[in-house]
């Protein structure tokens, strides 16, 4: 479970960029975070794992988030970054995968079980020797999203996750995306994807909450979409199931 | 730029190398680091015209490479990379020392030049015991041990930055050469003018990404790594590996093999 209390998120120059965000993400829920650009998403993403310093209360599987458990909240929840490339920084992909278990001190078997395994489990093995440097965006998309199973992270924060992505890889990347156990949210404003792999959604504004409920409800009110600052999923897509 | 982006995909096959099995591999990386520091203080401390003394050292380089199961192309061809810098710094003697130290028939060698290969030479087998210490320990080892050795860690996480962004800065370089190259008409490569801008905007953009790339290590336990890594014990095979490196090492550097067999094979004939 992933708990959000009060959160509040300000760079530097105090600028506020999350203002009083709760939210609660119950066991094995896909939850939706979408927003227009500069809504907030990121920071926020960034600020439950600790990478973003903020106040307010996070808590991920009974583990409230302070200086000293920003490693173990690390382990609780596993985050796919916007862009690939940064998550990607290893000369092998094998080795960008091992990278996290290796860091939890696991001893090297363990550490090529869990890379194996994470590498079948999206169709990528014919990865595991190649360098991101050769690799398309969909491969390294898939590249990163292992590199965050192999940490068996009981949460998992996507942030932007069909960015770069063409239409073959992103429809892919649903069926992956939803053959999660994970506790899931899933920041975009891909409201396609949105619907696809997420019962709840919940609007952001400003850094704040605009509105929490079924997907199948928000993402197709135009009016509040529009306050959101996205487009609604237009009447053409409505075929879309949900 | 494009081949900027070749030679670090070649820069880390080297790395990809140390995942290999061998007896040199399966070594503690302590007792590959003291190896390669006593060899490389050995080399160096010779003096400037001990060129025929750092003959016995090629054995090492080639030896551990053998035995690790390394192509020799892929050392050799790194280590030639050094070769226009310390050729650079060799030059100067072969000029103003020009003292004859012997005649080969009648060409007359001077100190200069025994000074100037002895230079080429000992920077080559450093680079190569280097490289070779990259090749067979992996990256993650290799700067744990060094924590280890309580080496400062600053020191350890500039170099393992440096290392890592090293990809990034010429992933940088390369989009941003890209769109210049598209927008730049018939010019060749980024023009003086727009040098400072060009180069402002890549440190800008690739420290920005840098920073995005220490978020996600950190992401996933990047900073728990020292309190996690458990060190190996060390076995009989890597003191057996040391003591033999740096003994041998230490002959190579305090008697001149090479003059002893001479001597030697001299009295017999």
């Amino acid at each position: 479970m992933l708990e959000i209390k009060n959160l509040f998120v300000e760079y530097p120059d105090k600028t506020s960029v999350v203002n009083d965000f709760s939210l609660t993400v119950k066991d094995g829920e896909s939850v939706a975070l979408v927003g227009a650009n500069g809504a907030g998403k990121t920071s926020l993403i960034m600020a439950l794992v600790g990478i973003l310093p903020s106040k307010g209360e996070v808590i991920a599987d009974e583990i409230t988030l302070s200086k000293n458990t920003e490693n173990d909240i690390r382990q609780k929840i596993g985050v796919v970054f916007q862009n690939p490339d940064d998550q990607l920084f290893m000369p092998t992909i094998y080795d960008d995968i091992a990278f996290g278990p290796r860091n939890m001190g696991l001893d090297e078997e363990t550490v090529k079980r869990r890379v194996n395994d994470s590498l079948s489990r999206l169709n990528i093995a014919h990865l595991a020797e190649k360098t991101p440097l050769k690799m398309s965006g969909g491969e390294k998309r898939m590249a990163a999203i292992a590199t965050v199973l192999a940490m068996r992270s009981p949460i998992m924060l996507m942030d932007e996750p069909t960015a770069y992505l063409d239409p073959r890889a992103r429809r892919s990347l649903i069926r992956t995306v939803n053959s999660f156990p994970h506790t899931r949210l899933i920041a975009t404003h891909d409201l396609l994807f949105a619907a696809e792999t997420c019962d709840r959604t919940v609007l952001i504004k400003n850094g704040a909450v605009l509105a929490d409920g079924k997907s199948e409800n928000l993402l197709y009110d135009e009016k509040l979409m529009e306050d959101c600052g996205v487009e609604a999923i237009g009447v053409y897509d409505r075929g879309v199931k949900l | 730029m494009a081949d900027m982006r070749a030679k670090m995909s070649e820069l880390y096959s080297l790395e990809q190398l140390s995942s290999q099995k061998s007896s040199i591999h399966a070594l503690h990386p302590l007792s590959k680091i003291i190896a390669t520091l006593t060899y490389i203080i050995c080399v160096v401390s010779l003096d400037g015209y001990s060129f025929s003394q750092l003959a016995p050292f090629v054995f090492y380089p080639v030896i551990v490479i053998a035995l690790a199961d390394i192509p020799y192309s892929m050392i050799w061809r790194r280590a030639l990379v050094a070769l226009p810098f310390c050729a650079f710094a060799g030059l100067s003697n072969v000029i103003f020392v020009r003292e004859t130290a012997f005649y080969i028939g009648s060409l007359p060698v001077s100190f200069g030049a025994i000074s100037f290969f002895t230079i080429i030479f000992r920077t080559l087998l450093c680079v190569s015991a280097v490289l070779i210490l990259v090749a067979v320990t992996p990256f993650a080892q290799l700067t744990a041990q060094l924590r280890r050795m309580h080496v400062p860690q600053m020191l350890i996480s500039v170099f393992e930055m440096t290392y890592r962004y090293i990809g990034t800065l010429v992933n940088e370089a390369y989009s941003m050469s890209t769109a210049y190259k598209l927008r730049a008409g018939d010019k060749k490569g980024v023009q003086m003018k727009d040098m400072g801008s060009f180069a402002g905007q890549l440190l800008l953009r690739s420290f920005d990404r840098a920073e995005r790339v220490y978020a996600a290590m950190k992401c996933r336990g990047y900073a728990m790594r020292d309190a996690l890594l458990k060190p190996l014990p060390l076995k009989k095979n890597d003191y057996i590996f040391t003591a033999a490196v740096c003994l041998s090492c230490v002959l190579f550097r305090a008697v001149d093999v090479q003059q002893m067999l001479t001597d030697v094979l001299g009295r017999m004939m």
